[in-house]
């Protein structure tokens, strides 16, 4: 039992450095002191991830990547949270049927979408580049949201909702006063969730974005191609930090793993 | 007065109107700011000079770059599939050997990956295999060639980012699976003298099929309809389906073949997610 | 009953398809203590549902106090409901728990503090206020629902299976608290349980429901001294029941026919009559409890540790004396 145990440690190491790894060269490449991408970097400077703070284009992509993130998540909050509840609790012909529409956009590969919806409503209805991108990215979380409410849902059970009535309670005041802050954490998970699917988020925003509009992640993509420099890994690495970090406060604060 | 008659008993939650007000809000966006356009976009597939008509699957089947495109894609992640399989199994058995601290540690740290995005991600392996990257720079200094290697823009270096990209979800899949295999399953097996290549194949491997197949088709989906990796470290040279479509309308305003391109994505994804979905449905039962 | 306080007519429920409740007519007098006794499934929580507004009736009406309820919603008909799991609301304090309806009538804050501080008090959980739910016993949680609904002077108080989650210990605790709480409130209250012993220490007046009807109601002596079918019989422990065609040979009982039974107490051993033969018997401490076979189907009788031992395979003459039989007229 020895030698497998050894061999799956060594095959468990070899696979996290595999994983890790790129992160660790990424993290490292852009804390580089040169001027030029390189891995293992000449020196170790905090320069560039100054710098990257000071790019006008970043910043800009950055801002519009967190409104964006912020936005469409609350969009699609305020729209899947009733729609979870009223599914959850009330028998609505063709559950089934609307449960799998509101899942769908899971299952499409992103640059349809993106394309989709320029073709046929970003373009027909002339929508700003903002809005078309708020509309794509608040498809996108929809289903996020509307899964992790309904597990949440299905674990409060639903005589409460009955004695809160039963105490003079209208539907809405049952909602407000008990429901909702028993499935608060639930929404918080789909918030978080949401939030990194939508900032993370490349080929559904691929078509939509616009000349000076553009959201961080599309920005790095494209400077990929020319800038040589290590300011892109600097901010990959901080992105990369502002992930996990947030999933790890997620995590503890939450137990996030428990509605994915 | 007399007692009166009315419909149906009804209970509290049974007022559908309500459940159907609530849901239809998101029922009719999702329905309009998705459905319909890719519907719409899709149907574009089908249209001829004359209305309806395969043609444009004909065509595209013609076009010796959308054939080899199209293997191509399927091939990789049939690949990466395998790959992912192979060491994810390796990765869930130590894992879930180790005890109940450090399993929960090293799945964490295997699921750390998914939280950073792809682009970060795959923006390493430029760091790594390009021409005066990590690796060639160990090849040429090792003394192993001459001159640097090509590394980036090959179906190799989209396959390792692939694998990178989508092993966690293995991972994490095969550990589920196994976890929930009753506990003296395996000693039971090797006090009846089994070893352990035997172990796996006979024992582990049948009881953990369906986190195999739960993995294995969020990692073909993911791998065939993946982007990014494929545009950073293939670029146009390594084109898979999703590169070609972006490229097809970007430069060419092809929709035709755009439509047709996403009809087969949307038929593989929508294909793979009911096998998953049959094989979780499975499994709860 | 002249001008009742609750008064069902006619009453019609079901869910779907199905008809849980075909009529039902049932009237409470104020300050009654009402248990609703039966089998699963035999109506008894439908109805309290649609007392309580939670299940809307087919057709037929429902009065409370004079004034028609039938369809008036759930939350406005001064009803108060204890559910079975008791739906404790999981995020808030006891304090919290019980104030809530209050909360709802707006209540100054000061009466609503006093009046909550009673209610806790008043079910033996004073000191418990800042408590939540998770961190207190099945007994505690259940006095907590109590006093939930009791503070906000609801004018019928409902109960759903309130002692069937508690030990035996327990149990015999919390019957003597709804006694007494009803008792010192005067509160109108009608229970759910399928558990006889129950129904008969606490009930002013039992109600006995199959499928859907009323088989028997009466005091708790009626019920269980004089049952007057076979089914109400065989709840209350007359466990033998046969044709009513004594003296002379033992029948087996039809259903619908009038009918004889005995508790297993009532039967006498080893002199008598009738033949039977022991099929087992089992020492219960108390009392031995003896299976016997007959002609009319199996018997069963208890007699006292010291009697004639009975052995399986035995032949055994029985009796089964009048003056410990009840009538059943189906």
């Amino acid at each position: 039992m020895n030698g497998m145990r050894a061999a799956g440690a060594l095959a468990l190491g070899a696979v996290l450095l595999f994983l890790l790894g790129p992160f660790v060269v990424i993290a490292l490449a852009g804390l580089s002191a040169g001027e030029t991408l390189a891995f293992p970097p000449q020196g170790l400077s905090l320069r560039w991830v100054i710098a990257v703070f000071g790019m006008e284009n970043f910043r800009a992509s950055f801002w519009l990547s967190l409104q964006l993130g912020i936005g469409s998540t609350l969009l699609a909050l305020l729209l899947g949270v009733p729609a979870a509840y009223g599914l959850a609790r009330y028998k609505v012909p063709g559950r089934e049927a609307i449960r799998t529409v509101l899942i769908a956009p899971l299952i499409v590969p992103g640059i349809i979408v993106g394309l989709a919806l320029l073709r046929h409503a970003v373009i027909p209805l002339d929508l700003g580049v903002t809005w078309a991108l708020t509309l794509a990215h608040t498809v996108l979380v929809v289903p996020y949201a509307v899964r992790v409410v309904t597990a949440s849902l299905d674990n409060l059970r639903t005589d409460v909702e009955e004695a809160a009535v039963m105490l003079g309670a209208t539907r809405l005041q049952s909602f407000f006063r008990i429901v909702l802050p028993n499935i608060r954490s639930g929404i918080i998970a789909a918030f978080i969730l949401g939030f990194v699917t939508s900032f993370n988020q490349v080929p559904v925003s691929l078509f939509l974005t616009g000349p000076g509009i553009t959201t961080l992640p599309i920005d790095m993509l494209t400077s990929m191609e020319f800038v040589y420099d290590p300011s892109i890994a600097a901010l990959s690495a901080l992105m990369a930090l502002l992930s996990i970090a947030i999933v790890a406060v997620a995590e503890r604060a939450l137990g996030l793993s428990r509605y994915v | 007065m007399a007692p009166q008659q009315f419909g149906a008993g009804r209970a509290v939650f049974d007022d559908r109107r309500i459940g159907m007000a609530l849901a239809a809000p998101a029922a009719l966006f999702v329905a309009l700011a998705f459905i319909l356009p890719v519907a719409v976009l899709l149907s574009g597939g089908f249209q001829g000079v004359d209305g309806w008509t395969l043609a444009r699957f004909a065509e595209f089947a013609e076009e010796p770059l959308y054939r080899e495109v199209f293997w191509r894609t399927v091939k990789l992640g049939a690949l990466v599939t395998l790959t992912s399989a192979v060491l994810g199994y390796a990765t869930a058995l130590a894992i879930v050997d180790a005890g109940p601290t450090w399993k929960g540690r090293w799945s964490g740290l295997v699921m750390l990956p998914l939280m950073i995005s792809p682009v970060a991600r795959t923006y390493a392996w430029i760091v790594l295999l390009g021409r005066t990257g990590f690796v060639n720079q160990v090849i040429t200094g090792l003394g192993l060639s001459a001159e640097p290697l090509r590394l980036l823009f090959t179906e190799t270096a989209v396959f390792i980012g692939l694998v990178q990209l989508f092993l966690p979800l293995m991972v994490l899949s095969l550990v589920s699976a196994l976890e929930n295999l009753p506990a003296d399953v395996v000693p039971a097996a090797r006090v009846l003298g089994a070893r352990w290549p035997t172990v796996f194949f006979r024992v582990l491997l049948p009881l953990s099929r369906e986190g195999l197949v739960i993995g294995g088709t969020l990692v073909f989906t993911g791998s065939v309809t993946a982007y990014i990796t494929p545009a950073v470290l293939g670029g146009s040279k390594v084109l898979m389906l999703e590169t070609l479509l972006y490229q097809r309308v970007s430069v060419a305003s092809d929709f035709a073949s755009a439509s047709v391109i996403a009809l087969i994505l949307i038929v593989m994804s929508v294909v793979t997610h009911a096998l998953l979905k049959r094989a979780s449905s499975a499994r709860k039962r | 009953m002249s001008d009742p306080f609750l008064n069902l007519e006619q009453l019609s429920l079901g869910y779907g398809a199905s008809l849980a409740v075909p009529s039902l007519d049932l009237a409470m007098a104020e300050g009654e203590l009402l248990a609703l006794l039966g089998p699963s499934g035999c109506g008894k929580t439908t109805t309290m549902r649609a007392i309580a507004g939670l299940l809307a009736p087919r057709s037929g009406r429902i009065t409370l106090a004079g004034r028609d309820i039938t369809r008036v919603s759930a939350n406005q008909r001064e009803v108060g409901l204890v559910f079975q799991s008791y739906a404790l609301f999981p995020h808030l304090s006891v304090f919290e728990n019980v104030a809530f309806g209050l909360r709802l009538r707006r209540v100054a804050a000061d009466e609503m503090q006093r009046r909550a501080d009673e209610a806790i008090a008043m079910v033996g959980l004073a000191g418990f206020e800042r408590r939540l739910p998770r961190e207190l016993s099945g007994g505690q949680q259940q006095r907590v629902a109590l006093a939930r609904s009791v503070v906000v002077r609801p004018r019928l108080l409902l109960l759903d299976e309130p002692l069937s989650n508690l030990d035996a210990r327990l149990r015999l605790e919390m019957r003597s608290e709804l006694q007494r709480l009803q008792r010192d409130l005067g509160v109108t209250m009608m229970y759910v349980t399928h558990d006889q012993s129950e129904a008969l220490a606490l009930a002013d007046r039992v109600v006995v429901m199959r499928e859907g009807r009323i088989a028997q109601q009466g005091s708790p002596v009626d019920i269980y001294e004089r049952p007057r079918t076979a089914f109400v019989a065989r709840f209350v422990g007359f466990e033998n029941v046969f044709a009513a065609t004594l003296p002379g040979r033992l029948q087996p009982w039809l259903d619908g026919q009038p009918g004889l039974a005995w508790r297993p107490r009532g039967v006498v051993l080893g002199q008598g009559p009738h033949d039977g033969k022991v099929l087992g018997a089992s020492y219960l401490g108390e009392s031995v409890e003896v299976l016997l076979q007959t002609d009319a189907g199996p018997l069963k009788a208890q007699v006292a540790p010291d009697g004639p031992r009975c052995v399986a395979g035995e032949n055994l003459k029985f009796d089964l004396p009048m003056s410990s039989a009840v009538a059943l007229e189906s």
